[in-house]
């Protein structure tokens, strides 16, 4: 007991002896986030995917979030807690659409959906939940073990940083070589690094904000970008046929009880898309412009387009080149009404176009492009 | 219990104390944002080079073609934004103005000394940001790098990056540094005070070198570059009306060139026609002041020289002979654009150990044309009329070019001859022309004496092999290549060099190579030019930064063969002319000119420089979508006065030549050493 109060009354001291701005405000937040912090190992090791990635924990029995990463690919996984315990850990369940996994340690003697008897440190990612969403601007912090650089009891590596944004990062934002879909949270911190996914993101007091994710190029930009999924992330998405919305918050409560399903991702089978009735100037260079060439007569556009339009944008999302207009339509079908914007002289002109059927024989000769393989 | 709670209240008092401040600079920075945010605009473009990450800018970054970002600078439209986010010369812009819809965007002009760009959009009423002043700006002030292509869900807040100014006066003083986070993401939005006033606007920025993609290597790495906004509100009346702002230049070079810091600035050459020829500067004169301020060495210069602009006046001292010399208001000139290379008019013979020139050709109505010089003839001698005693040609036609090349156009010159026909030595005289787009109006016969060596003719190397070998490589650099060594290969005569750089997406196919070797190879044959193909090295297409090493790989490749240094030519078509364009400009110790077609330069072209001279032909298809901007390219090297030859082919798009156009590429590569 009297161990206890000497440091708090030093650091009493301290502030109050000095101005305030130098004290370091972070230094207790770190100690309390590294004890619900976990350093995961798994497989890896090759091919620049590294056996190493960072995990926090949401429950004192032992629940553990982490990226689904490939590290996961492995029966035996190996966890070093705060304090240099080493475990054993088990993938609960993953969620492509989330990029997340759920993981849980695996207690010697006892089946992984019994109690583990552990009572560890932890997040409640519930009541993290409650809180407004982080905005452009506040200022965060970023615990992960990048590069490694710790094992057993050493602490993660603090970052800090500002909340860039709270955007989407597909469409008009950029192309990015990903599967989910949903809100994050861009920082200006570095800190998706090799080994930081499944790291924690949290406010200045270190409450949880969301999870660091994956280290990704931005391919329109060409610039790394560092970001983190939100604790209320959801996506829509499909189920087989069927519209569903995946939500992270879900997935937690429903994972903790064994029960969560991941969804079964619908194939998506790439066409020449809806008829429009353009036809732009031959397409020669990597980025020719769409100029309308010509209109078919009684299409969806030869009403409402002009020879010598420049498609812009469709639906709000920019059209680089008569390759970037290809790859859009080929998302559409026949009866999908898309807004263009084309650039008419010095104007921009809104049309709405309901596309049609393919007229027989005018199919596109342009040869569609390899459909993906059907998630795992 | 009493205790634990004692140790509680401590805690509160410890931790929140300190969270006020964080928490009152935390709000400060959002209000900055809110405040800020509808300065902010959003740049989307359509259409241009795309993805040349080539031939702009170092390369491990590609040229973004995403959204990018601008501040408006005038309440009746006008943008201003990094000229990175043009660097792809896009066909369509567009730029979103909070709270307004989407508007078509033009260019209204460049400042290619703070690689700004002003737009226009067709509104009015706009907020304009207050500037907060630049003599305020001081390091370790807060700051924030706001941006547009990630920003926010809500559509109205930009992307943040928070951090200090970690200098001012940086680059030659033209920018203020910052640690926050600066990439593509932000590049052309706002830095931002913690006031909420824009401290400047962001670029990318390197001191080691120029154009609009320098420094981009540097992205999100804490080394980030502003403009103050201060400097671009004095620039904006010239840029409004068009004007395209261009670095000021006096035109002379200082002794030592190398010497930053501990030396005073001695002028050593001055170039003709610049402004310091014009207002009297003289070699050995040693600057002092600029502009009352004192010039200890280069580096002062530099910082005082480099935010000035073309059109700026100063005034400068310089001490001539231990007396203070003062030109006062000087204007100051762009890049030194304004020197032609000057033409005497012949095709010098080649191989030839004799003292003397041979002329093996004369240009019609060229300078030595008028003055009746002649096929046959031998310049023994060449100087200024006023000069007391010509200077003898003893080392050859690269003698008589260097002498030719730093001569000045306004002055006489006097040629002592000795003519073919009867051996008589007579003396003309004549003034120099500029080197233009002169072809010859026949290929004479013989290029070459065949004694390159020396007076003795010396025996190939038994061992050596001539003819088409694919599958070669540097054993250094690993970079792949094929060559064609001619058949007829003989070392008493010296060769020209054809580098080829293939096209995005060619290299590394045998096919091409061959393809290319037919087309050349009797002209080789009987020109005399070695024919090199090296591969881009990741395969595909080429990046800036290759530059060295590939310059390398040509060196080693043709080392051992008798070279004519003034006939080494890159050549290209598309994405490899581009490349051709940057590799000459890169590597003006080797390459004396470039043959491109339906090859686009990104950026801007360097100078001219007498003592590294470059000829460019350009070709066009008139089908061409980008001939608009191959005509550009035209236009900014003749702007520089380098001699170009352009021809636009009627009905062609991306095909590479016709066969007249081939000829006469021939023709005039076989003249590439005129003098």
């Amino acid at each position: 007991m009297f161990r206890r109060i000497v440091p708090a009354v030093l650091a009493f001291g301290l502030v109050a002896s000095m101005p305030v701005s130098a004290a370091e405000p972070v230094t207790k937040v770190s100690e309390q986030v590294n004890e619900k912090m976990v350093k995961i190992f798994g497989s890896g090791g090759f091919k620049g995917v590294v056996n190493y990635t960072t995990g926090i924990l949401i429950s004192p029995d032992g629940f553990i979030l982490t990226v689904a990463s490939q590290t996961l690919d492995t029966s035996e996984l190996i966890i070093h807690m705060y304090d240099g315990r080493k475990m054993k850990a088990v993938v609960v369940v993953t969620e492509p659409v989330l990029d997340i996994a759920l993981l849980k340690i695996k207690v010697d003697g006892k089946k992984i959906d019994e109690p583990s008897g552990l009572d560890l440190p932890y997040f409640n990612y519930a009541e993290s939940l409650k809180r407004p969403i982080a905005e452009a601007g506040d200022w965060v912090l970023g615990f992960s073990n990048q590069f490694e650089i710790a094992t057993r009891n050493e602490p993660m590596s603090v970052q800090q940083g500002t909340i860039s944004s709270y955007a989407k990062l597909h469409g008009r934002r950029g192309i990015f070589d990903f599967p989910y879909t949903g809100n994050v949270y861009v920082v200006d911190a570095i800190t998706n690094n090799p080994g930081a996914g499944g790291g924690a993101l949290t406010d200045r007091k270190g409450q949880l904000l969301g999870i660091i994710g994956r280290e990704i190029k931005n391919t329109l930009s060409e610039t790394w970008i560092n970001y983190a999924i939100p604790l209320n992330a959801k996506v829509e998405t499909k189920d087989g046929d069927k519209p569903k919305i995946v939500s992270f918050p879900e997935f937690v409560s429903l994972g903790m009880q064994f029960k969560y399903k991941p969804v079964d991702r619908p194939v998506v089978v790439l066409t020449a898309g809806g008829f429009h009735g353009m036809r732009f100037v031959p397409n020669i260079l990597e980025r020719t412009p769409p100029y309308v060439d010509e209109l078919y007569p009684n299409s969806p556009a030869s009403k409402l387009v002009q020879v010598n339009d420049l498609v812009s944008f469709i639906d709000g999302e920019p059209i680089y080149s008569i390759k970037s207009f290809n790859d859009y339509m080929r998302k559409t079908r026949p009866g999908m009404t898309i807004r263009l914007e084309v650039r008419r002289g010095d104007n921009l002109q809104t049309i709405e176009l309901k596309l049609e059927e393919w007229p027989k024989g005018l199919l596109p000769t342009v040869p569609l492009p390899k459909n993906p393989d059907p998630p795992k | 219990m009493l205790r634990s709670s004692l140790v509680a209240l401590f805690a509160f008092a410890s931790v929140g104390s300190t969270q006020d401040v964080n928490e009152a600079n935390e709000q400060a920075m959002k209000a900055a944002i809110a405040k800020a945010a509808p300065w902010v605009v959003k740049i989307e473009t359509a259409g241009g080079t795309g993805a040349v990450g080539a031939a702009g800018g170092p390369a491990s970054v590609r040229k973004g073609v995403g959204p990018t970002s601008g501040v408006v600078v005038g309440a009746d439209g006008f943008v201003i934004s990094s000229a990175f986010n043009f660097a792809n010369k896009p066909t369509d812009i567009f730029i979103t103005v909070p709270g307004h819809p989407r508007q078509v965007a033009k260019i209204v002009a460049n400042d290619t000394s703070r690689m700004l760009t002003l737009l226009k959009v067709d509104l009015k009423g706009l907020a304009v940001p207050a500037a907060f002043p630049k003599a305020e700006i001081k390091v370790g002030m807060w700051t924030l790098a706001l941006g547009r292509a990630l920003d926010n869900e809500d559509g109205k807040t930009p992307s943040v990056s928070r951090g200090i100014v970690s200098a001012t006066d940086r680059i030659w003083g033209k920018l203020t540094q910052t640690d926050c986070k600066v990439s593509p993401i932000n590049y052309g939005g706002p830095l931002v005070a913690v006031d909420g006033r824009v401290m400047g606007v962001l670029v990318p920025a390197s001191p080691n070198g120029e154009g609009e993609s320098a420094g981009v290597e540097w992205y999100d790495g804490g080394i980030g570059f502003a403009v103050p906004l201060d400097d671009i509100n004095a620039i904006l009346p010239r840029l409004k009306e068009g004007k395209e702002l261009r670095r000021g230049m006096l035109g002379f070079n200082p002794k030592t060139p190398d010497e930053l810091y501990n030396v005073p600035v001695i002028v050593g050459n001055v170039a003709p026609q610049s402004v310091a020829e014009k207002i009297g500067m003289k070699p050995n004169d040693k600057i002092t002041t600029l502009d009352g301020k004192p010039v200890e060495n280069f580096k002062d210069l530099m910082m005082l020289l480099g935010p000035k602009y073309d059109g700026d006046k100063i005034t400068l001292t310089v001490e001539r002979d231990g007396k203070t010399e003062t030109f006062k208001d000087v204007t100051l000139g762009g890049i030194s654009a304004t020197i032609s290379q000057p033409f005497l008019g012949i095709l010098p013979m080649r191989d030839d150990p004799e003292p003397g020139v041979e002329v093996r050709y004369v240009y019609p109505k060229s300078p030595a044309d008028i003055a009746g010089i002649q096929e046959g003839d031998r310049i023994m001698k060449f100087g200024p009329s006023a000069a007391p005693m010509l200077t003898p040609i003893t080392t050859g036609r690269t003698q008589l070019s260097q002498i030719v090349r730093a001569a000045p156009l306004s002055l006489d010159f006097k040629v002592e001859l000795k003519r073919k026909a009867g051996a008589k030595v007579e003396v003309v005289t004549l003034k120099l022309a500029a080197l233009g787009e002169e072809l010859p109006d026949k290929t004479p016969p013989k290029s070459s004496l065949e004694r390159a060596l020396g007076k003795e003719k010396k025996e190939n190397d038994k061992e050596l092999e001539v003819g088409f070998k694919y599958d070669l490589a540097n054993k250094t650099t690993g970079r792949k290549y094929w060559m064609y060594l001619p058949d007829n290969y003989d070392k008493n005569k010296s060769y020209g060099v054809i580098v080829w750089l293939h096209d995005a997406g060619k290299g590394g196919k045998e096919r091409e190579g061959k393809d290319v070797f037919k087309i050349w190879e009797t002209y080789c044959d009987s020109a005399n030019f070695i024919l090199i193909g090296p591969q881009a090295k990741n395969g595909v297409d080429w990046v800036a930064n290759e530059t060295e090493e590939l310059t390398q790989t040509i060196q080693q490749a043709i080392a051992g063969f008798t070279i004519d240094r003034s006939r080494v030519v890159v050549h290209g078509m598309g994405n490899g002319g581009s490349m051709a364009m940057y590799l000459a400009f890169n590597a003006r110790d080797l390459i004396r000119a470039a043959v491109v077609s339906g090859a686009v330069l990104n950026g801007n072209a360097k100078d001219n420089l007498p003592n590294q001279p470059l000829s460019f032909y350009v070709v066009a298809g008139d089908k061409d979508p980008l001939i608009k901007e191959i005509k550009d390219t035209n236009e900014k090297l003749k702007a520089k006065k380098f001699p170009v030859i352009f021809r636009e082919l009627k009905d062609f798009g991306k095909e590479y030549l016709d066969q007249k156009t081939l000829t006469e590429i021939c023709n005039w590569l076989d003249a590439l050493d005129r003098i």
